[in-house]
C-alpha cells in the first residue's frame, strides 16, 4: 500500500534526523550571566551557540523568570549557572517551566559553576540577615579571572562529555583561555601600588582581593540586600576618617551612598561594570579586567 | 532574593504546629534525598469602609453562589478593623529531578484549607509536563498567582465572580506542552473535577419531595475541561510581554436555592472563554525604580440550564396555606445567563522600593440574565488605587483605596473602602513566576 510505505519513509526520515542532528549541530548553550557566556565562547569556539539570559547592566539577583528565558532553556543542550544562590530568585522557576530534562539540576546538561570552585565566605553567612543569604559562599566570583580560569577547565571537560569527539578541541581552548586569564591578571596586579583600599556597595567586588593587591574596607549596604541607611553611612565615615581609599559600585546600583562618602572622606567614586557585554568573548573580559585595575591606578 | 532564613526556631515551631502530623527532622533539609523547602507567608489587613455602597454587583451573587457553608469572610470582603488576611504555609519538595511536590495551606484565624497540593513532572521528554492534584488553573493570568504575588490587596472582580472566591481552583490533571520555538509558546489542557462555584457549581442529586424527583442529578467527574495557550515573544532585556487565551466547558452546572416555600433548582452546562495580557518594563535600576507592569484580563461566561422548582411546604412563613401541594412543580424553563468581566491595571515603581498602581474593573458589560422573564442589569464598576512599600525584599506594606460603583436592583450606589496590608514571606520561598 503506497500510503503505508509513505508513512514508513516519513517515519524513517524523522528518526534519522533525530539521530544525526545533535551531532552535526553546535551545542546550544544558555548562560545565566555574560561572564559565563564569555567563558562558553572562549572554550566552545565554533562548536557552541551561546545565549545569555541576564543583561550585563542588571543585577543578576533580581530578574523575572521571563517566558523568553524558558523558551531559551527549553532548547538548550547545556545550561550554565553561577550557583551559590545568585540566581535563586528566578532560575528555579525558569527551569521548572522550561520542560527540558536534559538541563535539570544534577544532569550533565546543567553546569553549576560554584560546585567546581572554593568560594570566599559571604558576609551573609555571619547574620543577622534579612532575606538574602548565600550559605554556600560569595557567588560573585565572575570578577576573579583566576577562578574563571579554573572554571574554563571544568567547563571544557563538561562540554567534552556532551560532544566526545570535540573533547580535545575544548580542552586545548580552555588551556589557552586559562593561561591568558592568569597572565593578564598577573600583569595588572604588578602595575598596582600595594594596599589600595576601597568600599563597595555590595559584596560583589570582594573577589578583586583575590588577584589584585587591594582590600575591601566595608560596604555601603548595612546588610546585603538592604539599601544604605544614613546611620550606617555615618558609621562608615567615622571608621574610615583620615584614610585613603575609593568607593566602587556597579553601574546599576544607586550612587547616593557613595556620594556621602565622597563628601565626607574626599574619596573618588567609580561606577564599574561587573559583567562584560552579553556578546563578549575572552578579549572583552580581559578588557573589563583592565578597567577594574584602572580604578586603582593600574590601567 | 535567595534563601530566606528559616533556620530560626520561631518559624520552625510555627511550621511544626501547623502541620503537627508531619514528622519534621530539621526545618529546612528534612530527609535524605528529599529536598524540602518551607516558607510561611503571613499577612495582616486593616480594613475600613469609609462609605457604604451596594454589597454585590447586579446579576452576580444574589444568594446563588454562596449558600453552602463556604463563608469565611472572603466573599464579602473583610471585617471592619483588623483581619488576619490570607496567610499561607508553603512546602516544596523535589523527588530528584523526576518530579516536584507542592503543598500550600491557606489559613486565616478560623480555617485551614488546602489551597494547592500537587505533583509536577520534571523529566518528561519533548517539552511535555503533567501536573496532578489540587491546583490553581492556568487559565488567564492572575488565576494561578497567589495573593502575596498580586499588585493589589484583593482579587479582581472578574476572577471572583466568574470563577470563585479562590479563583478556578480544582482537583484534576493538567498537561502542558512547551513548543521548541524561539518565542515562548505554551499549550495546555486541564481535566478537572468541576466544583468551582462560578463555572462548574455542582450539587449532585437532591432527595425527592413527596415523590417528586428533583431536576438535579448526579454527574460523575471530571466535569470541567479547560484549555489555554500562552505566547511570549522575546523583546530583549527591557521589555517582556505575555499573551494568553483560554476557555473551559463544564458538562454540569447546578444550583439549588431554598426560597420560602420551594427549592429553585438549575441543572445544565456552562462555558467560558477569555483573553489576558501582561507587559513588564525593566528600567534596569535598583529596587524596582522606574519599572512598569501592565496587566489585563477579559472573561465571558455562559450558563445554560434547565430550571424546575419544587414546593417543599404548603404553608407560607405566616402559617397560611399557599394553595399548592408539597411536591408541586413550578417555574419550568430553560434559559441562559451570559455575563462577562474585565480589568486593567498598571503599576509603576516611582522610587526605589516604592510602587503605585491603578486598577479599573467592569463586571457585567454583558449581563443578560435569562432567569424568569429575563433581565439585563447594569454593569458594575470598581476602581482601585494603591501604594506599596518594600522596606526589604520579603516584606511589603500596602495601602489601597477601592471605589465601588455597583449596580443592583434598586440602582447604583457608590462605596469607598480603605485597606492596609502587611505581608511577610519567611523561609526559603520559591522563585516567583512571571
Amino acid at each position: 500500500m503506497p500510503l503505508k510505505r509513505y508513512v514508513i519513509v516519513l517515519l524513517a526520515m524523522v528518526l534519522a534526523s533525530a539521530w544525526t542532528a545533535p551531532q552535526a549541530q553546535p551545542l546550544e548553550v544558555v548562560a545565566t550571566t555574560p561572564s559565563l557566556g564569555m567563558l562558553a565562547r572562549a572554550v566552545g569556539g565554533d562548536q557552541v551557540r551561546v545565549r545569555v539570559l541576564a543583561p550585563d547592566d542588571r543585577d543578576p539577583h533580581y530578574l523575572d523568570a521571563r517566558p523568553s528565558y524558558m523558551a531559551a532553556v527549553r532548547r538548550a543542550d547545556l545550561l550554565l549557572e553561577m550557583g551559590a544562590g545568585l540566581e535563586e530568585g528566578w532560575l528555579p522557576a525558569v527551569l521548572s517551566g522550561a520542560a527540558n530534562p536534559a538541563v535539570n539540576e544534577g544532569r550533565r546538561g546543567h553546569f553549576r559553576a560554584s560546585d567546581t570552585l572554593s568560594l570566599r565566605r559571604s558576609v551573609t553567612m555571619d547574620g543577622p540577615n534579612v532575606g538574602h543569604v548565600h550559605a554556600e559562599g560569595n557567588p560573585h566570583f565572575n570578577i576573579d579571572p583566576l577562578r574563571m580560569a579554573v572554571l574554563a577547565d571544568a567547563l571544557a571537560k563538561r562540554m567534552g562529555q556532551l560532544r566526545t569527539e570535540k573533547a580535545d578541541y575544548f580542552l586545548a581552548r580552555s588551556e589557552d583561555a586559562a593561561q591568558r586569564l592568569r597572565q593578564h591578571a598577573r600583569a595588572l596586579a604588578d602595575r598596582i601600588p600595594a594596599d589600595r583600599q576601597f568600599v563597595a556597595y555590595h559584596e560583589d567586588l570582594d573577589y578583586l582581593e583575590e588577584w589584585l593587591p587591594v582590600k575591601v574596607l566595608g560596604y555601603l549596604e548595612p546588610v546585603p540586600g538592604v539599601p544604605p541607611t544614613a546611620r550606617h553611612l555615618r558609621r562608615l565615615v567615622r571608621d574610615l576618617e583620615g584614610r585613603e581609599g575609593r568607593v566602587l559600585h556597579a553601574r546599576y546600583q544607586p550612587s547616593r551612598g557613595a556620594g556621602f562618602l565622597q563628601r565626607h572622606l574626599g574619596w573618588d567614586i567609580h561606577a564599574v561594570s561587573l559583567e562584560p557585554p552579553v556578546d563578549a568573548d575572552l578579549e572583552g573580559y580581559l578588557e573589563l579586567m583592565s578597567q577594574w585595575a584602572a580604578v586603582f591606578g593600574g590601567g | 532574593m535567595s534563601k530566606r532564613n528559616l533556620n530560626h526556631g520561631g518559624t520552625g515551631v510555627l511550621a511544626a504546629v501547623a502541620i503537627a502530623a508531619m514528622p519534621l527532622a530539621s526545618p529546612v533539609k528534612a530527609q535524605e534525598g528529599v529536598d524540602l523547602n518551607i516558607s510561611l507567608i503571613l499577612e495582616g489587613i486593616y480594613f475600613n469602609e469609609l462609605r457604604e455602597g451596594n454589597e454585590s454587583p447586579a446579576g452576580f451573587g444574589g444568594g446563588h453562589h454562596h449558600g453552602d457553608g463556604h463563608d469565611h469572610g472572603h466573599h464579602h470582603g473583610f471585617d471592619e478593623g483588623f483581619n488576619l488576611g490570607h496567610s499561607e504555609l508553603v512546602l516544596e519538595a523535589k523527588l530528584g529531578d523526576f518530579m516536584d511536590g507542592t503543598l500550600i495551606l491557606g489559613f486565616d484565624d478560623h480555617d485551614v484549607e488546602v489551597e494547592e497540593a500537587y505533583l509536577r513532572t520534571r523529566s518528561l521528554p519533548a517539552g511535555f509536563q503533567l501536573k496532578v492534584g489540587k491546583f490553581l488553573s492556568d487559565v488567564g493570568y492572575i488565576n494561578s498567582h497567589h495573593p502575596h504575588d498580586w499588585d493589589f490587596v484583593d482579587r479582581p472582580l472578574v476572577n471572583e465572580y466568574l470563577f470563585g472566591d479562590h479563583g478556578l481552583q480544582e482537583i484534576g490533571v493538567q498537561a502542558t506542552w512547551l513548543a521548541p520555538t524561539q518565542s515562548y509558546t505554551l499549550l495546555g489542557v486541564e481535566l478537572l473535577q468541576g466544583e468551582t462555584s462560578g463555572v462548574a457549581n455542582y450539587r449532585g442529586e437532591q432527595s425527592a419531595i413527596n415523590g417528586t424527583e428533583r431536576i438535579l442529578e448526579d454527574t460523575e467527574g471530571p466535569r470541567l475541561i479547560t484549555a489555554f495557550a500562552k505566547f511570549a515573544p522575546d523583546l530583549g532585556p527591557d521589555h517582556a510581554v505575555q499573551y494568553g487565551v483560554s476557555a473551559g466547558y463544564a458538562r454540569r452546572y447546578q444550583e439549588t436555592e431554598a426560597h420560602s416555600t420551594r427549592f429553585e433548582d438549575w441543572n445544565g452546562t456552562a462555558w467560558f472563554a477569555g483573553l489576558d495580557a501582561v507587559y513588564k518594563y525593566d528600567a534596569g535600576r535598583s529596587y524596582g525604580h522606574g519599572n512598569w507592569r501592565l496587566q489585563g484580563e477579559y472573561f465571558y461566561r455562559v450558563i445554560d440550564v434547565d430550571r424546575r422548582d419544587v414546593e417543599f411546604t404548603d404553608v407560607d412563613s405566616d402559617g397560611n396555606p399557599t394553595g399548592r401541594n408539597i411536591g408541586d412543580v413550578r417555574n419550568v424553563q430553560s434559559f441562559k445567563n451570559k455575563q462577562d468581566g474585565v480589568y486593567l491595571q498598571g503599576v509603576y515603581g516611582f522610587a526605589p522600593r516604592w510602587e503605585a498602581g491603578l486598577r479599573a474593573e467592569a463586571l457585567g458589560l454583558t449581563n443578560e440574565i435569562g432567569r424568569g422573564d429575563g433581565s439585563s442589569p447594569d454593569p458594575s464598576y470598581r476602581y482601585a488605587a494603591m501604594v506599596t512599600f518594600r522596606p526589604i525584599e520579603p516584606v511589603f506594606l500596602r495601602a489601597q483605596i477601592n471605589h465601588n460603583d455597583y449596580a443592583d436592583d434598586h440602582g447604583r450606589d457608590r462605596g469607598l473602602d480603605f485597606m492596609l496590608q502587611l505581608n511577610v514571606a519567611l523561609g526559603a520561598h520559591g522563585a516567583h513566576r512571571f
